[in-house]
């Protein structure tokens, strides 16, 4: 894929419903089934489809395409597939960026289109984001922000694999709950999850928020600090607690939001207006609708 | 130590931290004691905050000409846990200015408070005379001669100027404020039946569920177990982040109360700590501490070398 700038989104918004799953497996069987499924859906479509590898040899994945009986070699040698290293394409550069990442599928798709096809579909293997690579951090953030900034707005489908044998379970949980559409295998709930919204642009979080799911935290509150959309809400009927800190970073991030209004809260639990009543400076920045 | 001559309770006030101690046996004392201290503050226009329980609070106003001058506040409520007092009383001088003189009537033990609590407000006692050293702060605090004896006991320890309505002297039994904090380390009872939750930072989630459904299973209201998970969550993380990584968390029903303890091996190097409004953005600061005081109807610190207590007590109402 080529690296380019941001591209400005289109006006509009598609359903975005199912488009952006997050695939979780422990073994190459589970592997090889979930890419059969996704490639022969795209063929079938009129799709380009793209595979990025992580630790998978690309030969491998034409061969297990083979295997199940697809024409991959055909695919490829028409350009409708390609598999690639994510090393060498959009990790190729200083690390990860998410808005980078984002503008990349604008342009992707755009191709995609020119070339004649319906849409675009892409496998990513996610096990980079366990690893030292620069930018991996914003992993998370980048999942929360995409249903949104991309999804909403472009003929895409994508599958996130998670290989359970190559990043820790926990961070598997956050990852995947990142999606609004799981396949693979179940995974335990982490402590705190948060989300995109299905049909508006902001996040839902539930559970327990404290020190020990700062990151989640952090990475929902750049979530919300980068988004694109004028309005932001936060959705939070099923949030047990949440710390100070956590109530803080989020309203740094709504503090920091270029001009927009303050972050809606929706459904704001005990601990969130029992903090807010102790530290009112908090609550010029976040607007507690249904108070 | 400072060392003062006979001081006058009211007139001519120097512009400096001023903290007697006012014993008095009768209402009448009372209203001499504490109405002349009141009225000289509000002639003087000082910025004036009387915090007393709250049935003195209708006789001083009717005692103080101008009272709509003065700041009252009800210390069975504001001070039910005494480790919030400090907070409240920095707020409001601080929000005085640097040049207003400040006066306060401080009323912190009364008459049917525990010992513990007693314990935790002559900590607050002591350390208000690090918190307002070199201040113009007048903080006058009376104290009932009906109240036990250690209790009087320790009011000459930690005001440096005691007196009655009649006449104010140095205290000759004044201490320094940190020897003061470490007699009041009392030992702490150890409880009959205590649930006990070891946690790690991976372990915080957990033990935060298990406080809430002990909790809700133990009959706290929800409004009060909104208070004591944030106090419990705060005081666990700080463990994880500060006191060695990791803790145990107890919890126990005691008379009227739930009881959450967090055991580390943290220090707590200043005693001042949580004791002022902190930045809510702010990661260092005692954010963590204060909201704990704030929440909680009773917070007992036990600092000792080998680690940190805390007892986090919540009334079952």
């Amino acid at each position: 894929m080529p690296r380019a700038g941001r591209t400005a989104a289109p006006p509009g918004r598609v359903p975005s419903e199912g488009r952006h799953s997050s695939v979780v497996f422990s073994d190459d069987r589970q592997w090889a089934e979930h890419l059969a499924v996704f490639v022969r859906a795209g063929l079938g479509k009129g799709e380009r489809i793209l595979y990025f590898a992580d630790t998978t040899a690309p030969g491998r994945v034409l061969r297990a395409l083979t295997d199940a009986g697809i024409d991959a070699e055909g695919a490829v040698a028409r350009g409708q597939l390609s598999v690639s290293a994510a090393a060498q394409t959009y990790l190729a550069g200083s690390g990860f960026d998410p808005d980078e990442m984002i503008g990349l599928w604008f342009d992707a798709t755009r191709e995609a289109s020119a070339s004649g096809y319906r849409g675009l579909r892409a496998v990513g293997e996610m096990s980079w984001g366990a690893r030292g690579i620069t930018g991996a951090d914003r992993l998370l953030e980048y999942e929360l922000r995409i249903h949104e900034e991309v999804f909403a707005h472009l003929p895409l489908t994508a599958w996130c694999f998670y290989d359970r044998r190559l990043m820790c379970d926990e961070y598997v949980s956050v990852l995947a709950d990142a999606h609004l559409t799981h396949r693979g295998e179940p995974h335990p709930g982490p402590a705190l999850r948060v989300s995109p919204l299905v049909d508006r642009p902001g996040l839902l979080m539930s559970g327990s928020a404290g020190y020990d799911t700062r990151d989640a935290v952090a990475a929902a509150a750049a979530a919300l600090s980068g988004a694109a959309a004028p309005q932001m809400e936060l959705d939070l009927a099923a949030l047990r607690h949440i710390d100070a800190a956590s109530l803080a970073l989020l309203a740094d991030a709504a503090a920091g939001r270029r001009d927009g209004p303050p972050l809606k809260v929706r459904q704001a639990p005990s601990p969130v207006r029992r903090l807010l009543q102790l530290f009112p400076e908090l609550d010029s920045v976040v607007e507690v609708v249904d108070r | 130590m400072t060392t003062y001559g006979p001081i006058p309770a009211g007139p001519g006030r120097q512009a400096a931290f001023y903290h007697p101690a006012l014993f008095y046996g009768t209402e009448e004392e009372y209203l001499d004691g504490v109405g002349s201290f009141v009225r000289d503050a509000v002639s003087q226009e000082h910025s004036v905050l009387v915090a007393v329980p709250g049935p003195s609070l209708p006789l001083l106003r009717e005692a103080v000409e101008g009272s709509e001058h003065v700041r009252w506040v009800d210390m069975h409520q504001a001070g039910r846990n005494p480790g919030r007092i400090l907070s409240m009383l920095q707020e409001f001088a601080d929000q005085a200015g640097e040049h207003t003189q400040v006066s306060i009537v401080g009323e912190p033990i009364w008459v049917g408070r525990t010992p513990a609590e007693a314990w935790e407000a002559t900590r607050h006692e002591a350390l208000i005379n690090l918190a307002f050293d070199g201040r113009p702060v007048s903080i006058l605090c009376p104290y009932d001669t009906a109240l036990p004896e250690e209790v009087l006991a320790q009011a000459y320890r930690t005001h440096p100027v005691v007196g009655d309505p009649g006449a104010y002297r140095a205290s000759s039994r004044y201490t320094d404020p940190h020897e003061v904090c470490r007699d009041c380390d009392m030992p702490l009872p150890e409880p009959q039946d205590a649930v006990v939750v070891p946690f790690g930072e991976r372990g915080l989630a957990l033990a935060r569920d298990r406080a809430d459904r002990w909790a809700a299973a133990a009959g706290l209201s929800p409004a009060s177990r909104t208070d004591w998970l944030l106090a419990i969550g705060e005081a666990t993380s700080n463990s994880v982040r500060h006191g060695g990584g990791r803790g145990t968390l107890r919890m126990w029903r005691a008379d009227g109360e739930l009881v959450a303890e967090i055991r580390d091996e943290g220090l707590l190097a200043d005693p001042l700590t949580g004791r002022r409004r902190p930045d809510p953005r702010a990661t260092t600061g005692g954010r963590g501490v204060w909201i704990m005081h704030q929440v909680c109807d009773l917070v007992e610190i036990r600092a000792a070398a080998q680690g940190l207590v805390l007892r986090l007590h919540m009334r079952l109402e």
